[in-house]
């Protein structure tokens, strides 16, 4: 098995006279990885690419060290797939649907039975595992959908938008989940257009635009140490003031400063100035260290 | 307000160490969901209905006739010779086993394009050809099944009720069994690859269902009008468009029947040719639709 989830080279693909991928050169880690863009920006067909359900216009990729076009069907022994879309029969009850996408995926029946049980309790669907899919509520069909994707216990796990339609708390659950999977020795792709859905379970990013490769790396690698961004309620005069005559160096841009000190702790400094001069915080983060931050920063030469 | 859907546990993760069987075993599991979907089995009650009442009308005539000649002694003027009865028994289920495919080959792909589950297909170690080959045979088997169960219900009775007893009624009636199955065959082959692409066309099911009938029926009809009602040079060989009428003489003619007021025979078509035809025309719809999906997969 390749040390790498997957590499692609030249990889390049078209809808007719639409490019959706621009020539991609990617040698993507083991591990959990975003693939992050706006709507349109060529993740889905990337990863289409990479299970060998689109053939790639131009290029060639490897999963798991193995060719796409020539080794398709053992890639999809060892992946699991989360489409963006709906995938489930709703004349199935949930445990049915998890024993035969075990099936399909390769596992002999009583260990696709057995699988399929441990699974939905794993994803919270065990009490619900005689209800037909077609009552489940869309968080239940999220979790479905993610437990057909890692029912066969694959290596690698592609997931496309996985919180796609759910309120805050499924959100939540969901990427718990999510983040669960690399200690069951999964590795996950995940593709979001949802920045701090990223940011809060990968530890690698691909950033995609209009099938452009903008970035790709460690999230945090473009992080500046000892500086923060320090958004303030009220004006930031006094503040500011106050940062200066603690040695701190700032730079002003409306109510936002960035503040970066050569000596001392950065973040003791902003609250002792926020303090003196009676200032609200309305926000503080590390400064360049934010998903945000490093999309703006990639995209500016577009 | 937030709707409740569960809890999740973490009650640690078993990883599967044990053998895959790959594609073959992907294979297998969805034949057998085929059948299990044609049948309605492991699905809500109403989707058992069609399915199970088709094959309890198709099954009762055979019952009948077997019962009737168990009551009344060989030779009596009303008792029913069930060794000529095939051919027409076949007839009987060859029209209910239409009826069948209309609605199996709809319930077979549609709801997979429907629901999405061809996404979640296309990424299993499945090919598109396993994908519609695996679902053509779920069907097939069905069907075939469907159009033999009356016939062993019949050759079970000819043996029965045979003069000399049973273990030597099962011998002489045995020559019927390959006949049986050859015929059950012909009628799989004219109905079900037709099916199957008018399924693979539609979004909807019970449009697919009365498109199917349409176009059969459609198709018997513009054959028997060119044949017998026109006067067009070459118009007997739409004959073989009818794969209604196809089946039919075929049926009789491999049971030793006479054919002389079929289509066929009006067309001047031996029925070996019409199953030629049938195979033919049978592996160009599947192609057919094996292209469709290959754009959809």
């Amino acid at each position: 098995m390749g040390e790498t989830a997957f590499t692609t080279s030249d990889l390049g693909h078209a809808y007719g006279n639409i490019a959706a991928l621009h020539s991609l050169d990617l040698q993507v880690p083991r591990g959990r990885t975003g693939l992050v863009g706006a709507n349109g920006a060529g993740k889905s067909t990337l990863i289409m690419a990479l299970l060998g359900i689109i053939t790639p216009t131009t290029g060639t990729a490897s999963v798991l060290g193995m060719d796409t076009r020539s080794e398709t069907i053992d890639i999809r022994g060892v992946v699991g797939y989360m489409p963006e879309g709906p995938c489930l029969p709703l004349d199935q009850t949930a445990a049915d649907f998890l024993v035969f996408a075990a099936g399909t995926a390769g596992l002999p029946k009583r260990a696709a039975r057995q699988r399929a049980s441990d699974v939905l309790t794993l994803v919270g669907l065990n009490e619900e595992r005689f209800r037909y899919l077609g009552d489940f509520s869309t968080g239940m069909k999220q979790r479905a959908k993610l437990a057909q994707a890692i029912v066969h216990d694959p290596d690698l796990v592609f997931l496309d938008e996985p919180t796609s339609g759910l309120d805050p708390s499924g959100r939540e659950e969901m990427l718990d989940l999510i983040g669960r999977l690399g200690s069951y020795g999964i590795d996950v792709i995940v593709s979001s257009h949802v920045l701090r859905d990223i940011e809060r379970t990968c530890s690698w990013v691909i950033m995609l635009d209009r099938g452009t490769l903008l970035h790709a790396g460690p999230i945090g690698s473009d992080r500046t140490e000892g500086t923060v961004h320090l958004e303030l309620i009220d004006d930031p005069q006094h503040v500011e003031t106050a940062l200066v005559r603690a040695g701190a160096t700032v730079t002003k841009q409306g109510r936002v400063l960035q503040v970066s000190a050569e000596h001392g702790d950065v973040y003791d400094i902003v609250r002792d100035s926020v303090a003196a001069a009676g200032a609200s915080i309305r926000k503080l983060d590390a400064s360049g260290g934010s998903l945000e931050d490093m999309f703006l920063h990639h995209g500016e030469g577009l | 307000m937030t709707e409740q859907i569960g809890a999740v546990y973490d009650l640690g993760y078993e990883p599967f160490e044990g053998e895959r069987t790959g594609r073959a075993g992907a294979r297998k599991t969805l034949y057998f969901d085929g059948i299990r979907r044609v049948l309605g089995l492991r699905r809500k009650a109403r989707r058992k209905v069609m399915p199970w009442a088709l094959l309890f009308i198709a099954i009762v005539p055979p019952i009948v006739a077997v019962g009737i000649s168990f009551v009344i002694p060989p030779g009596a003027a009303d008792t029913i010779d069930l060794a000529g009865q095939n051919a027409e028994f076949f007839s009987l289920a060859g029209t209910i086993t239409m009826l069948f495919t209309a609605l199996a080959a709809p319930e077979l792909l549609i709801p997979d394009r429907k629901d999405g589950v061809l996404s979640m297909l296309a990424s299993r170690p499945l090919t598109t050809a396993d994908y519609l080959g695996t679902r053509l045979a779920s069907l097939v088997t069905v069907v075939g099944v469907f159009m033999i169960i009356p016939q062993l219900v019949l050759f079970l009775g000819q043996a029965g009720t045979d003069p000399e007893g049973l273990f030597k009624g099962l011998v002489n009636a045995a020559d019927t069994l390959p006949r049986i199955v050859a015929v059950a065959a012909v009628y799989t082959i004219a109905y079900v690859p037709l099916g199957f692409v008018i399924a693979s066309l539609s979004n909807r099911k019970s449009i697919a269902t009365a498109s199917y009938l349409a176009v059969m029926i459609a198709l018997t009809a513009f054959a028997e009008a060119l044949v017998r009602g026109s006067n067009i040079s070459g118009g007997r060989w739409a004959a073989l468009l009818a794969p209604i009428n196809t089946a039919d003489a075929a049926n009789v003619w491999i049971f030793g029947g006479s054919n002389a007021e079929s289509l066929l025979a009006a067309a001047d078509i031996h029925p070996a040719f019409g199953i030629l035809a049938l195979v033919v025309a049978g592996a160009a719809l599947s192609v057919f639709a094996l292209n469709r999906y290959r754009r959809l997969m």
